[in-house]
């Protein structure tokens, strides 16, 4: 049997080359949209990881602080606890580099005399002359080493000078270094760069405060008992982590992200199934008789089941090794924008160097199997349980699938129904029901699809050898089409859905935008949108801005990270407004900047001013916090319990964000500078002169001046970029379901070759036989678009309303993006067209001397 | 001889001439078939009938010879003109209906309209006249599926004839029909044609129906050879 079955395998391949090659790459893009999705996913984890690891090496346990740094004090009292064996501070900035907008330094600023070995001397003691190295290091003003990788990226060699900066502050380092971290640990961060410890304070931190202590227990000591201890000892303004805990921290601001893309990357799969569904059928009645020979020679059920299943899996193999590495292939493509919007947005590190891990592979060949065997399962099953004196003939099939139509349908309702009062009752209160009842209804669309073939078709009138034949023939062949329709109506529906949520988002950000974003002019550093924290703006600076002709208001705002006192991590913003009203500037009163969902926008600003907190949507609606109810952070000096005035809208972060005034934040948190400033200019005044002027004036400070234009062209940039791989995996399902349609009219072609013959010799031309083909695959992509377009509402609705709101926590008006949808839905019937040329040219050779017997 | 609907000079057809050893089934046929003239031809099974037919029909090019459709030479025709000249002037019937089951019997039979893009109504009215001639009008809503052979063959008989075509080719076209049913049927198209002014050309292995024809010939060695006219 296993010789009889690699020979039909050998021979069915031949046979069939050009449709089983369509099929494989069909199960390859699914495969590969899985690949990605999850390479980027875990490549997100890894970088985290890997930094945390070329940075912290064998630390046991990290200390960090409530506030972004922590006095160095704590160093001491770390090292009086028994268990440990050694502790030493980092200071770490990131900081930009001059004149390379995209290029940030993960500085580490350590102590070289630190005691115990970590990977950074490890690998600064094998690159040269360890203790030349140490020396210069201590001595030589700006010493840095850096990794060669980046050096060769950007051309430096050791000696070079880079001039960097953090915040307002520039400062020139020399290359001291080339050190391979990628030695110790293959996911270094390239923009890793090291120093030492008084320097790094000195040029970039703040005299006294460190980033973080790391800590290396003594051989036996249990991490938990020693992390309870320290923290008790250090009190609430420090939080010690194992490496373990740091990860789950990070992996959780990512979870929402990272199961966005997964559930994306799935309805590729399962638009691949369809295609292996159509596929295994065609090839199923194809080999009818061979099937019916074998029952007859004594083959049980169960071994015409595994020969099929055997052939399916052989498919779903090929697609996946060809899968495999175009996933890679896509992930590496969309690395960039990915990376950049993990860092914009979830200000974690960035992705530079892609694994394939394991883990990845071993889904991906399960994807693709599951995949395979799933769509060949039902057209084996139902082969298998036929007499072998009644094996089905083609027609039956397709008379079946039309009685069928109005169960199938039927059991859609039910299906769609169950799900929704489901939904209804218990599964709003899930955080994965809206990811369930999305599922449920992509499973209930294909169900319809026959019906609403066989209805849609049947309305046609052919009137003449135009479209509405070839909706006829659809419905003839109703099994068939029905499938490629399917697959089609659930890419479309996945397309529309995010189309019109993005476009949605879009607008609300908009619309957001014009209420907050009401200054004249923005000034932060290069440093800034990765390190709210220490990119500070200097007095100097501020001080000529609020003396600038025509700046009638200078407002200043300070970001900092904190968490709660149950550890939800809060950008706390603190702000120093015009309170007074400015006239002839009415865009700057306070009030109506307030995009408020709770609370009066009066009251709000009212208790701004005696010390309550402003909190973000997000925040609100994860933490379940309201107005009058109480924000506790976790302060420098224990808790901070702030009164909450009014709930605003807010998209500048999924996470949490708290707005106070800046007296509440230098008094209870940290007294430092503020990142950012906002100008209001005189009425009448001509803002890009102003930045103009502006830029000149401090062209040799690192601070980028903006205009309230520009900031919002590049806010809504990193918006569009946020959504470039959605883009991506629209594309891969896309060409699926295109794959689907092609497959589907090739084997019709052949199945219709009789059909086809006749209408040729009627006096069809071949042009007129190609253009029928031709419209029928356009119909199947109008009737997918039909479906899809139901669908693609639902999907929108659910993820606007249920999933935006539990896994996100933003409020999206729904709007409704005609000019995008008009496009994609133009593509969907180019593609389908498309996807119809190559069977319509095969279509298109039927010659009128084929009438035989039973061709019809 | 320019009156000639269908003039067939020395044909000679080999198959697969190209592959060395080919299969010669005409050689040297002669033929002409006159307006309003019916022509039936006889021959063993794998004599060369159909084959003969293709080549009226343009569907089939001859290795030798010269073909004359209603004055076009098919032989100086391309592929795209022997298709259009078929349409307009070729009424095709064969031995097993061959009708698309997922149309109607009025779409059926106007499905030859519809590819040579007549008008839509006219189109539709002749063929509910020509349904009406052949007693199935009442029916002609219907899927053809569920029609009896017989009936099937009178709907191809309609789809034939749809355009007037000037030539009508049936390849056995009571060969699977029961004796009465293949003569009522046979009664039907040499009627319908001989009212619709076509000349016809028919194969059939009955000798009897043979003899309805004005003429008849029988295909051996690849060559006409006189039947008793009838
Ligand atoms: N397209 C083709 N390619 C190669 N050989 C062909 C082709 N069509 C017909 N033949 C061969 O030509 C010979 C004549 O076939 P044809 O179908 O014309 O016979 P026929 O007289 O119609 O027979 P029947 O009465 O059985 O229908 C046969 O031997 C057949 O195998
Ligand atoms: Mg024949």
């Amino acid at each position: 049997m296993t010789r009889y079955l690699w020979r039909v395998i050998a021979r069915q391949l031949h046979r069939s080359r050009t449709l089983l090659g369509l099929t494989v790459l069909g199960v390859a893009l699914g495969v590969a949209s899985v690949v990605a999705i999850q390479t980027l996913n875990q490549g997100s984890l890894l970088a985290f990881d890997g930094s945390v690891r070329a940075i912290s090496g064998q630390a046991d346990l990290t200390v960090t602080g409530a506030l972004p740094t922590l006095p160095e004090s704590l160093l001491p009292i770390v090292l009086g606890d028994p268990d440990v064996d050694g502790a030493w501070p980092l200071v770490r900035a990131d900081v930009a580099v001059a004149g390379r907008p995209d290029l940030n330094l993960d500085v580490v600023g350590f102590d070289v005399f630190a005691p115990v070995r970590y990977p950074l001397l490890d690998a600064a003691a094998t690159q040269q002359d360890p203790l030349a190295s140490l020396t210069a290091a201590l001595s030589q003003p700006g010493w840095v080493a850096v990794t060669p990788e980046l050096a060769a990226a950007e051309g430096w060699a050791v000696g070079d000078t880079v001039t960097v900066s953090s915040g307002s502050r520039a400062k020139d380092l020399v290359i001291g270094a080339l050190v391979d971290f990628r030695r110790f640990e293959p996911l270094a961060p390239r923009r890793l760069a090291v120093m030492d410890i008084a320097q790094a304070q000195e040029s970039f931190g703040r005299r006294g405060r460190v980033s973080q202590i790391d800590v290396v227990l003594r051989e036996g000591t249990d991490p938990a008992a020693a992390a309870a201890r320290l923290q008790a000892a250090l009190g609430p303004g420090a939080r010690v982590q194992t490496p373990e805990q740091r990860r789950q921290d990070a992996s959780g601001l990512l979870a929402a992200f990272r199961l966005n893309l997964t559930a994306l990357s799935l309805i590729s799969v399962f638009v691949g199934v369809f295609l292996v569904l159509t596929t295994v059928q065609a090839s199923l009645v194809r080999r009818r008789r061979e099937f019916g020979l074998l029952r007859s020679l004594g083959a049980t059920r169960r071994q015409v089941l595994g020969l099929v299943l055997g052939e399916a899996a052989a498919l779903g193999l090929l697609g996946t090794a060809a899968g495999i590495p175009l996933g890679w292939l896509v992930a590496r493509q969309n690395l960039q924008t990915v990376s950049a919007t993990l860092t914009s947005i979830y200000v974690t590190e960035g992705i530079d160097r892609l694994v394939l891990p394991p883990t990845v592979v071993v889904l991906g060949v399960v994807i693709g199997l599951v995949g395979a065997l799933g769509g060949a399962l039902l057209p084996a099953w139902d082969l298998a349980r036929r007499d072998p004196s009644r094996l089905l003939s083609p027609l039956a099939v397709h008379d079946a699938a039309g009685r069928g139509a109005g169960r199938l349908a039927l059991g859609a309702a039910a299906l769609a129904g169950a799900g929704t009062l489901w939904f209804a009752a218990w599964g709003h209160g899930l955080r994965f029901g809206g990811f369930l009842y999305g599922f449920v209804l992509m499973l209930a669309l294909p169900l319809l699809v026959p019906a609403v073939v066989r209805a849609a078709c049947g309305l046609a009138r052919p009137g003449g050898f135009g479209p509405a034949l070839g909706l006829r023939n659809l419905r003839a062949r109703l099994q068939t089409s029905s499938f490629a329709v399917a697959a089609l109506a659930v890419t479309v529906s996945m397309m529309f859905g995010i189309t019109i949520l993005v476009g949605s988002f879009r607008q609300t950000l908009v619309t957001w935008l014009d209420v907050t974003i009401r200054a004249d002019v923005y000034i932060s550093s290069e440093s800034w949108q990765r390190t709210g924290n220490d990119a500070f703006l200097e007095p100097d600076v501020l001080g000529t801005l609020a003396g600038w002709p025509g700046v009638v208001s200078l407002e200043e705002q300070r970001r900092l990270r904190v968490a709660t006192v149950d550890g939800r991590p809060v950008w706390l913003n603190g702000l120093r407004l015009t309170d007074r009203p400015l006239p002839g500037v009415p865009q700057a009163d306070l009030a109506g900047r307030l995009p408020l969902l709770a609370g009066s926008p009066e009251a709000a600003v009212a208790g701004l001013r005696r010390g309550g907190v402003l909190i973000g949507e997000p925040l609100a609606r994860k933490a379940g916090l309201g107005v009058g109810d109480t924000l506790r952070l976790a302060g420098p000096r224990g808790p901070v319990a702030l009164r909450i005035d009014g709930v605003s809208y807010d998209y500048t972060s999924e996470g949490g964000t708290a707005f106070v005034a800046m007296d509440v934040l230098t008094t209870r948190f940290d007294a430092a500078p503020p990142n950012n400033a906002a100008l209001f200019l005189a009425p009448g005044s001509d803002v890009e002169a102003t930045v103009d002027a502006l830029r000149r004036a401090f062209a040799d400070r690192p601070l980028v001046i903006r205009s309230n234009r520009t900031l919002r062209a590049e806010v809504l940039a990193i918006f569009d970029q946020t959504f470039a791989v959605t883009r991506t995996l629209q594309v891969m399902a896309l060409l699926i379901a295109a794959l689907g349609v092609s497959v589907t009219l090739l084997i019709q072609a052949h199945e219709r070759a009789g059909e086809l013959a006749l209408l040729r010799a009627l006096g069809a031309s071949r042009r007129q036989v190609f253009g029928l083909f031709l419209g029928e695959g356009t119909a199947m992509g109008a009737l997918g678009l039909l479906l899809g377009l139901g669908g693609g509402l639902g999907l929108a609705a659910l993820l606007i309303l249920v999933i935006n709101r539990t896994w996100f926590g933003w409020t999206i008006r729904p709007a409704w993006p005609a000019g995008d949808l008009a496009v994609q839905a133009a593509v969907v019937l180019l593609v389908a067209a498309a996807a119809a040329v190559y069977p319509a040219s095969r279509a298109r050779l039927a010659h009128p001397g084929q009438l035989t017997r039973d061709d019809l | 001889m320019g009156d000639d609907i269908l003039s067939l000079e020395a044909i000679g057809m080999t198959w697969d001439a190209d592959r060395g050893a080919g299969r010669t089934v005409l050689d040297g046929v002669d033929l002409r078939l006159g307006r309003g003239e019916a022509v039936a031809l006889v021959g063993r099974s794998g004599s060369g009938k159909s084959t003969l037919l293709h080549v009226a029909a343009g569907i089939a090019v001859p290795t030798a010879g010269r073909v004359v459709l209603v004055g076009h030479d098919l032989g100086t025709a391309g592929e795209e003109a022997r298709t259009r000249l078929r349409r307009d002037h070729v009424g095709l019937v064969f031995q097993f209906f061959h009708l698309l089951p997922h149309l109607s019997l009025r779409e059926n039979v106007a499905l030859p309209g519809w590819i040579a893009g007549d008008d839509h109504a006219r189109t539709h009215e002749r063929a509910d006249r020509l349904l009406g001639r052949v007693g199935l009008l009442d029916r002609a809503g219907d899927a053809v599926g569920r029609l009896s052979g017989g009936e099937q063959q009178r709907v191809a008989l309609c789809r034939a004839l749809l355009r007037g075509p000037a030539l009508v080719l049936a390849d056995e076209p009571t060969g699977s029909l029961d004796d009465r049913t293949g003569r009522e049927v046979m009664d039907l198209l040499l009627d319908l044609t001989r009212q619709e002014g076509g000349a016809l050309l028919y194969v059939t292995h009955s000798r009897e129906l043979a003899a309805r024809a004005d003429r008849s010939w029988l295909l051996v060695d690849g060559r006409l050879r006189a039947e008793a006219a009838a």
